[in-house]
This record gives C-alpha cells, sequence and structure tokens, in this order.
C-alpha cells in the first residue's frame, strides 16, 4: 500500500508559501484592519477605534492624493519604457563586443550595486543648483549661464527624478535582455541571414519575438519592484517643492511617520498596492502571450 | 563584383566603429557617478563643494577612509559591524531564497495543478507591497515575536522579499530546458530528484546564478525595511550605516562618498566572480529543443 | 573660573548632602547590578559624549545598553514605532525639545528623581521649553540651538561697497540688525548665478521654523490662545514676504525650495553667499581652510529684529528622558543627570556646541579668550541666546509644519499670493489640529 503523501507541487510551494504569508499576508491583514481606523502612532489606543470607510472617503475626495497618484503612473510608464528601450539597446550592444564582455557586463550592473538611497543623494548632489556637478558642466562649457533649478521646477524636477530613476534601473532590463539573447539559439538568425533577410527584419521577426519573454520578466520584475524609486525622490526631493513632485510613496510616507496617521496611511497604501497589482497584471498577461508566441515558434 | 564588396566591407567597419564608440560612451556615463563618488571620498570637502568647480582634484588622501575606521569622536562609525551584519543578512538570505525559489520555480516549471496561474500570479503580487506599506505591521508582527534588531528577522524579511522574484526568473530558465531531457534522464534510470541535479540544474544554473545576484544586491542594498528593523550595531547594515553621517543639520558628504566605496566592492566583486558561472553556464548549455 | 567650578561642585554635594527623602537622590550613586538601555541619538557631534558612559558605569556600577544609536529623524520614527507597539520599557532615550510634545506622557518627570539643586544651574530658558505642563521631561545637553547670522566680513570693509549702497539704500553697509536690511543687503550682493545675497532652508520643518521665528519677530502669533492656527495674520504675510521677495530678486539660489540645513552650510562654505542665518554647529567649520573657503573672513552677528522689535530666536536642544516603563528610574536619572553635568557640558562644547548651563557658558566665554573669532561667535550665540524661544508645545507641530511648508513654497514659487497660502495653511493646520483633539 502506497503511504498518503502531498502531491509533490504541494511540497515543493510549501516553503515559499509560509514566508511570504508570515512576512507580507499576515502584516497586510493588520495594516487592512487600521485602515479602518483612525491609528496615530502617537496614541495607540486608537487602533480600537472603528471608523468604517471614513480615510478612504478623505483620499478619494482628495485632489492632492489623485494629483499624486496620477504622477506616480506618468513616472512608472515613462521610467519603464525608457528603461526597456535603453537597456535593449546596450544589451544588442554589449552582446556584439567580442572582447572584454565579462568586463562589461560586470559594468552594466554597476548601477545595481548601488543602494537607492545613495542614488538619491548622489543625483541631488548632482542636480543641485548652485554647487551641483551638472550645472558646472553646463556653466564651464559655455552652455548656460543660468543656474538651472533642477530640482525646484516641477517639470525638470520630473526629469531629473527620471534620470536618476533609469540610471539605476536600466540594467535590470540589459541584464535580462543580455540573458535572453545569449540563451537564444544561433540557427534561426543563420536561417534568416540565408534567406536574405536585412539586420532589422531579422531582429524584428525573429530575435525581438524570442527576447519578449525576457522584456516582460523585467518590466514585471521592475513594476512589482518600483516603489524602490521612493528611496531615491525621497531623498532628492521628498515630494517637493510645494508638492510639484509628489508621489504615492513620497505621501504615504509622510502621512504615516511624520504626521503619525497610520490609518490613513495605510487607506492610501492599498489605493498603491492595486495600482501595484494593475501594472503588474497587465504585464503579466503580455508575459504570456509573449510566451506562446515563442512555445509556438520554436 | 570586387568594388561592392569592398563598398560593404567599409560599411560593415564604419558601423563597428560607430557601435563600438556608442559602447564605450554608454558605459561612460554609467560609470560616471560611480567614479565621481570614488573621487570624492578623496578630496576634501572644500573641493568637492567649489564653485568654481574644481574639474582636476588637486589633493588626494585616504583621510576619510582612516576616519571611518577610527574611533568615536575621531569620525569613526562601527563600519566593521556593519558590514558584518550586511553579509551574513545578504548572504543568508538569497542562499535561502535562492533554495525556496528553485523548489517553487520547479514546481511552476515542471507541474500541473489547479488555479496554477492565480498560485503564481499571488506570489508575485506580495512584491507589490511597498516596502513603506509594510514596514509598519511588519514591525509591530516582529516586536510581539522579539525579532526586531536581529540577524534573523532581517534574514527572514529579505528571504521573503527575494522570493518572488527568485520564483519567477527560476521558472522562467526551467521552462527553457526541454521536459524529454529530464525524461530521457529517468528512463536510463535516474530518479526524477537524480535526474533534476544531474540535467535540469547545469542546465538552468544561467538563471539561478542571475537570480543570486539580483536576490543578492537587493538585499546588499536594501533601506525602508532595515531602517525600521535594525536599530544598533547588532544587525545595521551598510544602507543604514550610510545615515551615521547625516546629522540634523550636516552631511559629511566625504565620508558618505567612502562608506559608499566600501559598500559597491564586495557587490562589484561578487558580481564579477559569478559572471563566471553565469558565462560557463550559458556556454556550456547552448539551450535547444 | 576654577572658583566656579569649585562652587557648583560644592553646591553638588551639599545638594546630595542635605537631600532627603523619596524625592532626592545621592548623584550619581549605586545601581550594582543594573543594566540600562539607552536609545541615543548617533552622529559625529553628539558622540564624543558617549565616551564617558564608561565613567559612569564605573562610579555607579551599572552597566549601559545601547540598544539603538540613529539619527535625529530616524530616532523619532523608531521611537513613535515603540509607542505604537508598547515596547516602551528601555529607560534612557535622546530627546529634542521640539519632538517632545509629540510623546505624550511617555517620558517621566524629572523632578521626582533629581533634588532641585541638580537642576539648579541650568538656563532658565531651556528648562522652561523642556517642561511640558508641569514635567520636567529632559534634561538639556550642551548641544543648543539658536541661529546667528554669519557674514563674509571684506563685503563689508569694502570701501566703493559702502558708497554703492549708501547712494541706493539711504543708510551705511554693515552687518544687518534688521529682517529688512537683510533683504537690502541681499539684493544688493547678489550676482546670479555665481553670488548670492543670502539663502534660506526651504522645506520641511527648516523654512516652517524660519517662518515661525520671523512671524514672532514681527509681533504675530502662531497659535493663539486658544490654540487656533492664527499665522495668517498682517504679520504673517509680511513675514512670508520676505522670502518671496528674495527668491523674485534672485538674492537666493533659485534651488533654495529644495535646499535643507546642509545645502546652506556648504554653500556658505563655498563662498558664493554674502549673509547666511545659521546655526551654531558650522561656525568651525566656517573658519576652517580645510573646509570652507571663507576661513578667516567670517563675521558672525546676532540674529536679526523684526518689525515689532522683537529678536528672532527659534531655538531647539537635545537632552535625554527617562521612560515611564523604565524598571530602575532612579540609576536613569542618574545617567541622564550625568550626561547632562557641569563636566560633560564643558566636554561637548569644547568642540563647538552651545552649553545650556549658566557654569558653562561662563567657562566656554573665558576658555575663548584671546581667540577674536570664537569670541564674536560666542558674544553673537550669547546674545541670540537670551532672547530664544521654542517652537510652541503642541504635539501637532511637526504635523503643522508638514501642511504649512507646502504653502510656503507655493507662494515663494509664484503658485499663491502668500494671503492665498497663509489661509489655506491655516485651514489645513486647523483641520489636524481638529483631528488630532485639540481644538
Amino acid at each position: 500500500m502506497k503511504a498518503w503523501r502531498l502531491p509533490p507541487h504541494i511540497v515543493l510551494l510549501m516553503p515559499a508559501v509560509i514566508v511570504l504569508a508570515a512576512v507580507v499576508l499576515i502584516p497586510l491583514v493588520l495594516s487592512l484592519y487600521s485602515s479602518f481606523t483612525p491609528f496615530r502612532l502617537t496614541r495607540p489606543d486608537s487602533i480600537y477605534q472603528f471608523i468604517g470607510f471614513r480615510n478612504y472617503e478623505r483620499i478619494f475626495t482628495d485632489a492632492d492624493f489623485w494629483i499624486a497618484f496620477g504622477r506616480t503612473v506618468l513616472l512608472l510608464t515613462i521610467a519603464l519604457n525608457l528603461e526597456m528601450v535603453l537597456g535593449l539597446g546596450l544589451a544588442l550592444l554589449v552582446e556584439r563586443a567580442s572582447r572584454g564582455q565579462r568586463l562589461l557586463r560586470t559594468i552594466l550592473m554597476f548601477p545595481m550595486m548601488f543602494s537607492p538611497i545613495l542614488v538619491g543623494f548622489q543625483f541631488k548632489f548632482m542636480f543641485n543648483d548652485n554647487v551641483g556637478l551638472v550645472n558646472n558642466a553646463l556653466q564651464s562649457l559655455g552652455l548656460t549661464d543660468q543656474a538651472i533649478p533642477w530640482l525646484i521646477d516641477g517639470t525638470l524636477a520630473f526629469i531629473a527624478i527620471t534620470i536618476a530613476e533609469v540610471w539605476s534601473s536600466t540594467s535590470v532590463f540589459a541584464i535580462f535582455i543580455l540573458a535572453g539573447l545569449m540563451a537564444m539559439p544561433r540557427e534561426p538568425i543563420e536561417a534568416a541571414r540565408v534567406d536574405g533577410c536585412t539586420a532589422w527584419q531579422t531582429f524584428k521577426y525573429v530575435t525581438w519575438p524570442f527576447l519578449m519573454p525576457f522584456a516582460f520578466i523585467a518590466m514585471t520584475i521592475r513594476s512589482l519592484d518600483v516603489a524602490r524609486a521612493y528611496d531615491i525622490i525621497k531623498i532628492m526631493t521628498d515630494g517637493g517643492p510645494a508638492g510639484r513632485t509628489e508621489v504615492l510613496w513620497t505621501l504615504i510616507a509622510r502621512t504615516a511617520y511624520s504626521d503619525a496617521r497610520m490609518g490613513m496611511a495605510n487607506a492610501m497604501a492599498y489605493v498603491a498596492i492595486l495600482l501595484s497589482i494593475a501594472f503588474t497584471a497587465l504585464f503579466f498577461r503580455q508575459l504570456g502571450k509573449a510566451r506562446a508566441q515563442v512555445a509556438a515558434d520554436w | 563584383m570586387m568594388d561592392a564588396n569592398r563598398k560593404s566591407r567599409i560599411r560593415k567597419r564604419l558601423t563597428d566603429w560607430a557601435l563600438t564608440g556608442l559602447l564605450f560612451l554608454a558605459m561612460c556615463i554609467i560609470c560616471l557617478p560611480g567614479l565621481w563618488i570614488v573621487l570624492n571620498s578623496l578630496r576634501p570637502t572644500v573641493e568637492i563643494m567649489a564653485k568654481p568647480p574644481v574639474w582636476i582634484p588637486r589633493e588626494l588622501s585616504f583621510d576619510a577612509y582612516v576616519a571611518m575606521f577610527s574611533g568615536v569622536g575621531q569620525g569613526g562609525i562601527p563600519v566593521v559591524q556593519y558590514f558584518r551584519n550586511s553579509m551574513i543578512i545578504a548572504v543568508t538570505s538569497t542562499i535561502i531564497s535562492l533554495a525556496i525559489g528553485m523548489s517553487g520555480g520547479y514546481a511552476f516549471a515542471r507541474y500541473r495543478f489547479r488555479f496554477k496561474g492565480g498560485w503564481f500570479l499571488g506570489l508575485m503580487l506580495t512584491r507589490a507591497v511597498p516596502g513603506i506599506a509594510l514596514s509598519l505591521p511588519l514591525f509591530f508582527l516582529y516586536a510581539r515575536v522579539g525579532l526586531i534588531d536581529t540577524h534573523a528577522g532581517m534574514i527572514l524579511a529579505y528571504t521573503a522579499l527575494n522570493i518572488p522574484f527568485t520564483i519567477w526568473l527560476i521558472d522562467g530558465f526551467f521552462r527553457q530546458v526541454p521536459k524529454d531531457l529530464a525524461e530521457a534522464a529517468q528512463i536510463d534510470g535516474c530518479t526524477r530528484w537524480q535526474a533534476f541535479w544531474q540535467v535540469e540544474f547545469p542546465l538552468a544554473r544561467p538563471g539561478i546564478a542571475s537570480a543570486g545576484i539580483f536576490a543578492f544586491l537587493i538585499s546588499w542594498n536594501e533601506f525602508a525595511l532595515a531602517s525600521q528593523l535594525t536599530r544598533s550595531t547588532d544587525s545595521k547594515t551598510l544602507p543604514v550605516g550610510l545615515l551615521d553621517y547625516t546629522a540634523e543639520f550636516t552631511i559629511d558628504w566625504r565620508g558618505m562618498c567612502a562608506l559608499a566605496v566600501v559598500m559597491i566592492i564586495p557587490a562589484l566583486l561578487l558580481t564579477y566572480a559569478v559572471q563566471k558561472h553565469l558565462v560557463s553556464g550559458l556556454t556550456s548549455g547552448a539551450i535547444k529543443g | 573660573m576654577k572658583l566656579m567650578t569649585s562652587a557648583s561642585a560644592g553646591a553638588l554635594i551639599l545638594a546630595a548632602a542635605t537631600a532627603g527623602g523619596a524625592s532626592a537622590q545621592e548623584l550619581p550613586g549605586s545601581f550594582e547590578g543594573v543594566t540600562i538601555e539607552a536609545k541615543l541619538i548617533g552622529g559625529q557631534q553628539y558622540e564624543a559624549l558617549y565616551n564617558r558612559l564608561a565613567e559612569w558605569e564605573a562610579a555607579t556600577g551599572a552597566t549601559v545598553d545601547v540598544i539603538s544609536k540613529k539619527n535625529h529623524f530616524e530616532l523619532d520614527k523608531e521611537i513613535k514605532s515603540d509607542i505604537a507597539t508598547g515596547q516602551l520599557d528601555w529607560c534612557v532615550g535622546s530627546n529634542h525639545s521640539s519632538f517632545a510634545p509629540q510623546y505624550p506622557g511617555i517620558y517621566v518627570d524629572l523632578r521626582e528623581y533629581l533634588p532641585e539643586e541638580a537642576l539648579a544651574d541650568f538656563v532658565a530658558g531651556n528648562m522652561a521649553a523642556a517642561t511640558l505642563g508641569d514635567r520636567l521631561v529632559m534634561l538639556p545637553r550642551a548641544q543648543f540651538d539658536v541661529s546667528a547670522m554669519y557674514y563674509q566680513k571684506d563685503l563689508y570693509e569694502d570701501a566703493d561697497n559702502a558708497a554703492a549702497f549708501q547712494e541706493e539704500y539711504g543708510y551705511e553697509l554693515a552687518p544687518p540688525e534688521t529682517w529688512e536690511q537683510v533683504a537690502d543687503q541681499a539684493k544688493f550682493f547678489a550676482d546670479a548665478p555665481n553670488f548670492y545675497g543670502t539663502q534660506y532652508a526651504g522645506k520641511e520643518e527648516a523654512i516652517a521654523g524660519r517662518f515661525y521665528e520671523i512671524l514672532v519677530a514681527n509681533g504675530g502669533e502662531f497659535l493663539n490662545e486658544d490654540g487656533e492656527p492664527a499665522f495668517n495674520s498682517e504679520a504673517g504675510i509680511e513675514a512670508l514676504n520676505w522670502f518671496v521677495d528674495l527668491y523674485e530678486a534672485e538674492a537666493v539660489p533659485a534651488g533654495v525650495p529644495n535646499y535643507l540645513w546642509d545645502d546652506l552650510g556648504q554653500g556658505f562654505a563655498s563662498g558664493t553667499v554674502a549673509l547666511n542665518l545659521d546655526w551654531p554647529g558650522w561656525a568651525g567649520f566656517f573658519n576652517d581652510p580645510e573646509a570652507s573657503k571663507v576661513a578667516g573672513n567670517v563675521g558672525v552677528a546676532p540674529p536679526p529684529v523684526g518689525s515689532a522689535g522683537i529678536r528672532s530666536g527659534w531655538s531647539g536642544f537635545h537632552g535625554f528622558s527617562v521612560t515611564e516603563d523604565c524598571a530602575h528610574p532612579e540609576a536613569a536619572a542618574s545617567l541622564v543627570w550625568f550626561l547632562t553635568n557641569e563636566e560633560s557640558q564643558k566636554l561637548e562644547s569644547a568642540a563647538g556646541p552651545l552649553p545650556s548651563r549658566n557654569a558653562v557658558w561662563d567657562h566656554v566665554i573665558a576658555e575663548a579668550e584671546g581667540d577674536a573669532y570664537r569670541s564674536e561667535v560666542l558674544a553673537a550665540f550669547q546674545t541670540a541666546a537670551e532672547t530664544a524661544f521654542a517652537v510652541p508645545q503642541t504635539p501637532s507641530w511637526i504635523e503643522i509644519t508638514n501642511v504649512l511648508y507646502p504653502e510656503l513654497q507655493a507662494a515663494i514659487l509664484g503658485d499663491k499670493t502668500p494671503q492665498e497660502a497663509l489661509d489655506d495653511a491655516a485651514e489645513e493646520a486647523t483641520m489636524v489640529l481638529e483631528d488630532a483633539g485639540e481644538l
């Protein structure tokens, strides 16, 4: 008689589920509950006071919150797309280099070795209007005699933040796409060349479809991980000045700790989580499609 | 015919040069902020802050590094303890999350079960929770069970942070390994376990290596959770230590740059070392269907 | 000086000898086997003092276990988390006068554990700010902060400058006495983008605090008697206009709305700013040729006076508190006393920070004799300290500054008029106070 055993996939998934339940799910339930209370850190008793949807009602009528929401979506869209295009370009350039692959790949991953908080300090300093590297360089080269207020003007600050974000995260795309390029079988490309395809055609119809799943994995992972940008923005502008660069995470963090209004902050966080889920689900679907495509082709 | 050939050869060479130049430029842009940090860690603040700017350094010294390792009051910070904490936490959590990720990734790549897509998405979405939303409730929980300011607590948190990530990556790479290879091995008399280690694992090694690099770098650099869950030199990590150089009114920019260099070097060395596995894995096992 | 030290030491011995009953103890006392857990502010300028922990351990037989060492803002976050989770059984915590009102009831009244004599020598204003309601929640260490006006001396010695200034503004060029003069001179010296007249920290509590002190100097109130926001008054508009005016005139760097203290200090040290109202911690830095391009050329004047004839003097200080949940409050109070006693304050103030004990003030001034720069610095800061005032004692201060500063920035950047900005801020601040149950 065969002893009853758990199906292997359940055994294999068990450790992951346990760890994630302990570190993510249980805290999330806690914070979901607290989003229905007026919980303030400095008044612990307030967690037992139930106020229904009042925090959520306030959020939904708060124009500042929705502006921050919109700005977050815009930042994500621009940054992720830029990172993908640049990452693809970098990967292709590195792949065709015949020497120094190891060094090149290490350099490619260089920005990933910078803690986001460090990236924040570094770019804040570089974009300082008075003694920053960027303005100094522009002035020394005679391109401008103005002190460009990089972190003050809404648009410029948005650009500065996007640059910092793109600098720190393009690597993720580049390295994934590079991994895809290297895993790619040679024959289809040879075959395409023999069939008289141009380089562009080969790329478009052979290489890129194969790379799509890799690009989308990177995209999805980045969209999951994008709240990392919080550290950068927090240091560079902390949402300022006058709320011109406020994104969801800076708003949440300030409400939560500086104002100590944790209940309200958790309500905001849930809206932010929904946003992340929407982005992730979108990429996930596209990843599925791309995978099916590759499976059909190869 | 000859002429056309030569023309196309010249054109090819020109494109080659242009692309190499472009690559060089891109690499410079990537490196620039890093080099700037190294440079600033070696020169006095007055030169960093100078206006008009000082482009070519006039005096270089290792003062900031010497100070970092000095005692309290001479500009020292407990960098050795921070380094040790960071190392223990990052390495352990990377190993654990790789193990869990391999088992999870294998389950998704090789077995069929109900609601598979839902499970997968569910696991992934745990990563979508911003650290800032997680930090306080997690602190509550940790305070209850006494995990605040411990290595174990940080390792657990980072493992959770990295699992979705490693499962995803490793799943992707296992998918690229054709199923029939392992099946063939099983027909040859291997158990499933042996087939995994001897056939599928080596082929998925590049995926595991890159998942490992990612997990390590994320743990090594994480700040939001660490700033909430660590408190003293018992568990404070290097990114949290960076803030030792900020006071209420001041930032010691040179000191911070020096610590940043100390932080980046191990990550750089490790990445460089693991590259080899990534490469050999890729070249030895060209993936074919 | 020696006489003074021994006199106050004598007073202490006397205090220890005559003190009796449950409310007083011998200092530092004996606490064999006791372990005191402490959360201390970290950072270069604060840590030299912690070398004295070993001395206290040797004197009392107790052990100090430093369970957390972080910078000020991180420590604030941590203590709030502790309050939320009820983890307050550590004993000694670093505190700050601006943050203390936010931690209601978690710290003991130190008067219950320390003899009156041990508390006698502290500067009266500091003690008042350390007292919430009728509880003395912290003892100030030698980290007292009030601002003074640093300026580049040669700008004022230049005869051409003086003549041109006289011509344009109708009075003699001299280090500024009033906020209006600061504005005039800043505009006079400014030559953007290479040189700026002055600068201010343009975000968070930093700008809210500066606004608050100019408001008070102009005769305004931040909160009125009933605790309602009252900063949208005429005095408030006048105060805000000072910031707006300088920004529009490009007399300050265009980046100021994103500046914090470090940017100001580095900016002045880079030699590109004429006037800089800043903290005492920078005094040494500015005059250090290794760190600053203006070394040797730094003058220091007391902070300016507002239109109501009141001198600005937003101030704050670091101190130490003892938690209510502490198992050994006597030992903890002894440690707090020790870290703020005369010897400790002398040690800390030797590196530059300002003391909060009268005897130590006398000591540092005597020490500085013969050092013209240091004497000038101390004289300016002593004048500032005499009329210094703390932030309003409401637990919501930080939260109010968080709704106020984006509005101040909006006015500075021209998105709103000062009146609109302050009205909006007052409305939001009212909501904050209502939510907190203070109104």
